[in-house]
């Protein structure tokens, strides 16, 4: 007999009987308790819950912390790639569309593409939903500004050398140095020198000795190399494209086939005298779609002896590059 | 009492009543609720593995949501800046192209300062800081200098002038150009668009779309107004006095310009344009002090804060293309 075991005294006979318990009150007592054991669990749950939260919920709401930090850090690269688009933009509308003559891209193209936040509906009913929606919104609105901004630079790029080409091709230098003196002009001549009758002028002569270096004045292509009977003798007739043709006349030496492309501050020729020609100059004529134009408002007499030596001297290396 | 209960004591061999003193009570209880937090915490462990409170699952959600969205911004961000750095090649091979020069950092251009750092070749030296402390104080030392040796001078003599003077003096922008991005090409030696050789450059050039107002930059009079076919194409002189004259050129259009009308400062005297030896819409600005060009960017000073106008000094000393 242990210490353990507990009797009871039965009246009925005053004999100490010990407690034996039948297995179904046993089973009854054992699921009693358990059910006690859960509802105070549940207690202790709720008070724990009340003033510390779960530990799981602690987890995750440290998880959704850091994700806001990550949204923030995202959030500033995307501010960074939106002020730099405003500066592609802001050079864009200021500098390369103005200089280019082009029209400015309209706001409602660089706008057009979200039409509200409607897109993000499914990202709604969450506790940072708010976070979520303006970070997407933002890329859609980033995505759109990188698109019209590739498309205008492409645009812009293409014109850009398009701009270049123009510029080059235009004649817009003299055709000799800039140390000879400037013959007769564009004008009605009463008397031509040679003809000794009345005749327009429609070009501009240079005063040059035999022997003087004739250059292109754009880049172009030569459409007539040889003699000239309409009295211009040996000479060269270079199309520039844009509506643009010049022509060097009275020439004693030829140095460019017909078909051949030149460049600005290409050599052409060597001045003389052929033709209806008193004696040695250039005569220098051009042409803007096949109406003369006065050769003296396609260069500035702007430039020194040596200026316009080493612009020669520049084009000559270029071209030797190329 | 039925429900007594007795214990067995085999010292006395007699059945003694259970009776349990405060300590022992104490005690029980004591086992009871430890037992009790013991089994609730077993219970908890086993419930939450399998399964979540609410509050939890809609946290766990959100999470989910989160990362998702994180990771595809985040790989739209990464394409972003590949295509980002694409439109910064792109852009300064447009500014190479348009202004024959070497792109100005984004930052001077638009604004702000910091931005490239120009004293990386300084790091990864043990007194790296030092140095190049000491470089960037140099520079900005530098800066002042240049930028006080060229504006004292005339400083000091506008400083004695007044009234009437202040008024004719150019002091203004001849156009409209807050953000200073219409800033091209300064005075000095530039890029000839044609000749593509050093030519020294008498004024600054504005790069603005045809028809863009021009102001007159003082008070004067008008002394020329000329339509002519090269070099400054159509353009007005206007006379201040004082030993000052302002050239407006390459205009497309006068605004009832004719010579000897008065104007004062501000007023609309004519629109931007390409006209004369010119390759691009622009407005090219002169100003002559006794017949001597002198560089208008010291004349801007009624438009200008000290910022904007070092600014404006470093964007227009970029060596580059002129576009006349």
């Amino acid at each position: 007999m242990s210490r353990r075991h507990k009797y009871i005294l039965d009246l009925s006979d005053l004999q100490y009987k010990l407690v034996r318990l039948p297995w179904k009150i046993k089973l009854l007592r054992i699921s009693l308790w358990f059910a006690a054991s859960i509802i105070i669990a549940l207690f202790y749950g709720t008070v724990f819950e009340k003033y510390f939260g779960s530990p799981k919920e602690r987890i995750l709401n440290q998880q959704i912390e850091n994700m806001k930090l990550q949204y923030a850090l995202l959030g500033r690269e995307m501010d960074n790639s939106v002020a730099a688009l405003n500066s592609y933009r802001l050079s864009d509308d200021r500098r390369y569309r103005p200089i280019l003559n082009m029209d400015s891209v309209p706001d409602s193209y660089r706008k057009a593409g979200f039409g509200g936040v409607d897109r993000f509906r499914d990202l709604a009913g969450y506790n940072n939903s708010g976070i979520l929606i303006t970070s997407r919104t933002k890329i859609e609105e980033i995505k759109n500004m990188v698109k019209v901004q590739n498309e205008s630079y492409k645009t812009i790029e293409e014109i850009a050398v398009e701009w270049k080409r123009e510029i080059d091709h235009f004649p817009g230098i003299s055709p000799v140095s800039v140390e000879f003196r400037l013959g007769d002009g564009y004008k009605f001549r009463a008397i031509h020198p040679v003809l000794g009758t009345p005749r327009m002028h429609n070009g501009q002569d240079f005063e040059v000795p035999y022997g003087t270096e004739v250059y292109s004045t754009g880049d172009g292509k030569v459409v007539e190399s040889g003699w000239n009977s309409g009295g211009f003798g040996n000479c060269v007739v270079i199309d520039h494209g844009y509506g643009f043709q010049t022509v060097y006349g009275h020439l004693s030496n030829i140095r460019v086939p017909k078909g051949m492309n030149v460049k600005r501050g290409d050599l052409i020729g060597i001045s003389g005298s052929s033709g209806l020609s008193s004696g040695p100059h250039l005569h220098y004529q051009v042409e803007k779609s096949g109406q003369h134009m006065n050769p003296i408002n396609f260069f500035n007499n702007d430039m020194s002896f040596d200026e316009y030596r080493d612009m020669i001297q520049a084009f000559e290396s270029k071209s030797k590059l190329r | 009492m039925p429900n007594t209960k007795y214990k067995f004591n085999p010292d006395s061999l007699s059945f003694d009543k259970v009776r349990l003193g405060i300590r022992a009570l104490l005690f029980r209880f004591l086992v009871y609720f430890t037992g009790s937090i013991l089994v609730a915490l077993i219970y908890w462990i086993i419930f939450a593995s399998f399964f979540d409170s609410p509050k939890e699952k809609a946290l766990k959600r959100e999470v989910e949501q989160m990362t998702i969205q994180y990771n595809l911004i985040h790989r739209e961000m990464a394409s972003i800046e590949n295509v980002l750095d694409d439109l910064q090649k792109t852009d300064d091979n447009l500014y190479r192209t348009i202004f024959e020069a070497e792109p100005i950092p984004s930052t001077l251009r638009e604004g702000g300062t910091g931005g490239v750092n120009r004293y990386e070749s300084l790091e990864g030296y043990t007194n790296s800081r030092l140095v190049i402390e000491t470089a960037k104080r140099l520079d900005a030392i530098r800066k002042k200098v240049y930028i006080q040796s060229k504006s004292f001078d005339d400083l000091i003599s506008l400083a004695s002038r007044k009234g009437e003077m202040l008024r004719s003096i150019p002091a203004i922008l001849p156009i409209s150009n807050k953000d200073l991005t219409r800033t091209a090409s300064g005075f000095g030696r530039r890029i000839h668009p044609i000749y593509k050789i050093i030519k020294f450059h008498y004024g600054m050039d504005f790069t603005a779309p045809a028809g863009t107002d021009v102001y007159a930059t003082g008070d004067g009079t008008i002394v020329a107004v000329n339509s002519a076919q090269r070099g400054l194409g159509k353009h007005i002189i206007i006379d201040h006095g004082f030993g000052y004259t302002s050239t407006y050129a390459h205009l497309s259009n006068f605004n009832d310009a004719r010579v000897g009308k008065k104007v004062k400062r501000g007023d609309i005297i004519g629109y931007v344009g390409n006209t004369g030896t010119s390759v691009a819409n622009h407005l090219h600005y002169e100003i002559k002090l006794n017949g001597i060009n002198v560089d208008p960017v010291n004349y801007y000073f009624e438009d200008l804060s000290a910022a904007e106008y070092v600014r404006m000094i470093e964007i227009a000393s970029k060596t580059g293309q002129s576009f006349d």
